[in-house]
């Protein structure tokens, strides 16, 4: 399979998500822009997966154990 | 008086209201004024807070008389972004249709230590509906309509602290709250023309603001120049109880500082940037290299944008989860904004996280290379203001490329934008500085020293 084949593989399989979740609340033309949005999130996608990163690479995200009292 | 203090920087109208030169009733009388007057012309403003401003600028009026000055902010009006929450009855919109007459009893972090630091609250901004995260392409994305921008009446004023640009650029406030996301601050200062400041994540408390993204949400002032950026912020910077995000580091603004800069300039930055914004950040170097060094540097290559982008929908998504999948949306006032927001759904957990981590490449990479230097600059922005009836070209959404806001944003960087010029159609461009983590002070001397040597920031639109 192409890259363009892949890329567009995945859209469909995300548009169908979305078709099947709010499908009922949008025209052809609005779910043809969905589509647009899609195409650019899966794009995104494998940029962000393209990137090799280590095991030790964490999250920057602030969680902190939580307890009322000191 | 209104010719006196129209256009006047915070720290001058402060000496004026320290020595009793100035009544913070009648500075209050004068914006008040002309928020009411002029904020229509430009869908600058949703509430004008005459009652809470008179009552604050009495009070201001009557501590000073008894000699209990407060500070640079005392006394002086001010407007906030829509987002911010306001008790009194004072509507807090979040520039949307569905909340527009929505009323909340509390105020925001940020309002509360403006009033502890004597500030005259006088309006609540206009801006785009929700900070512009539900993926608008249109200037008329907001229940008062599209910001006008006071240098052209067919531009936009910007986005999404749309109001907060054009009543500073109008003198219909000395200074205003904005909030940026990705771009939400510089931005309407670069297509107004005023200064913006970007604090650094985690400097300013988000409590009682509209929460877009929380690791990316950051509240900061525009004003006239960056001297009373800093003023600003040193009132509104601090730990918050309420905002597990903000630092224990004690924030203070020590005025305008001169010595020798170092400069950084990331290759190839003015790729793709309108011809006027890209000679305009050539003039601006050259002014630059008066103060200091300028040198050309890199990053490493990574998808930037795409990483914040990543954080920002999928945290907008889920945010505004009830009224996504409620359909809420439908009440929007971009068309777009009505539908987009259903694509978020296909962004994975698995490469939310992926952001996330990359993230932390990207800060470190930015923190090494900001190390050696005061500021990195670039054009705040590619273009000038677009046009009312055009498209918003946004790195949100991909359909322009912003790797300063993709790393500022996405690591937290504070930044500062100052106008530098005119483009096409007689619109401000801008110069932007950013530094490391927790820098202002070095990034806001860096600014003053610009505005020091320059006087874009003491022009003013004609028709106002």
């Amino acid at each position: 399979m192409s890259e363009t084949e892949a890329v567009a593989a995945e859209v469909e399989t995300m548009l169908a998500l979305v078709r099947e979740r709010y499908g009922e609340r949008l025209d052809a033309e609005q779910l043809a822009a969905v589509r647009t949005s899609i195409e650019a999130i899966v794009q995104a996608s494998r940029a962000l997966r393209a990137v090799r990163l280590t095991n030790a690479d964490e999250p920057a995200q602030p969680f902190a154990a939580y307890r009322a009292d000191p | 008086m209104a010719e006196e203090v129209v256009f006047q920087p915070v720290r001058a109208l402060a000496e004026g209201v320290r020595t009793r030169r100035l009544s913070p009733v009648r500075l209050a009388e004068i914006f008040l004024d002309r928020l009411e007057r002029l904020g229509p012309r430009y869908n600058a403003v949703v509430t004008v807070t005459r009652d809470r401003a008179m009552e604050q600028a009495r009070r201001a009026e009557a501590e000073i008389a008894a000699g209990r000055y407060r500070g640079p902010l005392h006394g002086i009006p001010y407007g906030a972004k829509d987002l911010l929450a306001t008790s009194g009855g004072i509507p807090t919109t979040w520039g949307a249709a569905p909340f527009k007459d929505r009323v909340l009893d509390f105020d925001a972090t940020v309002i509360l230590k403006l009033e502890a630091a004597g500030a005259v609250l006088c309006a609540k901004l206009a801006m785009v509906e929700l900070a512009g995260g539900m993926g608008y392409r249109q200037p008329n994305a907001a229940f008062t309509g599209p910001g006008v921008n006071p240098w052209n009446p067919d531009a936009w004023s910007g986005g999404s602290s749309s109001g907060s640009g054009s009543a500073v650029a109008a003198g219909l406030v000395p200074f205003a709250i904005g909030s940026e996301t990705w771009g939400s601050i510089l931005s309407p200062a670069g297509n107004c023309g005023v200064t913006g400041l970007r604090p650094t994540y985690g400097r300013v408390s988000r409590h009682g603001a509209m929460a877009l993204c929380w690791t990316l949400d950051k509240l900061g002032p525009l004003a006239l120049t960056a001297d009373d950026s800093g003023l600003v912020l040193q009132a509104i910077a601090g730990r918050d109880p309420a905002d597990p995000t903000t630092a224990e580091r004690a924030y203070r603004y020590p005025g305008p500082a001169g010595h020798r800069f170092r400069f950084g300039v990331l290759r190839g930055i003015t790729e793709g940037c309108e011809p006027e914004v890209r000679d305009n950040f050539a003039r601006s170097l050259e002014v630059l290299k008066g103060l200091g060094t300028v040198d050309e540097v890199a990053l490493p290559d990574l998808p930037y944008d795409d990483i914040t982008r990543t954080i920002v929908f999928a945290e907008a998504a889920s945010a505004f989860e009830d009224l996504i999948e409620g359909g809420g949306i439908a009440g929007l006032t971009a068309p777009e904004d009505r539908y987009t927001p259903y694509a978020r759904d296909a962004i994975l957990a698995k490469d939310y996280v992926k952001a996330l981590r990359l993230r932390g490449v990207m800060a470190r990479e930015a923190d090494r290379v900001l190390a050696s230097l005061d500021a990195l600059v670039a054009p705040g922005r590619s273009t000038v203001a677009a046009m009312l009836g055009g498209e918003v070209r946004s790195a949100i959404r991909g359909t322009a490329r912003d790797v300063m806001g993709a790393v500022g944003n996405g690591a937290g960087l504070p930044g500062v934008a100052v106008p530098n010029g005119f483009g096409a159609r007689g619109l401000p461009t801008s110069l932007q500085l950013v530094g490391r983590a927790w820098e202002e002070n070095r990034v806001l001397a860096a600014a003053c020293a610009y505005q020091s040597v320059t006087d874009w920031h003491t022009r003013h639109p004609d028709a106002v």
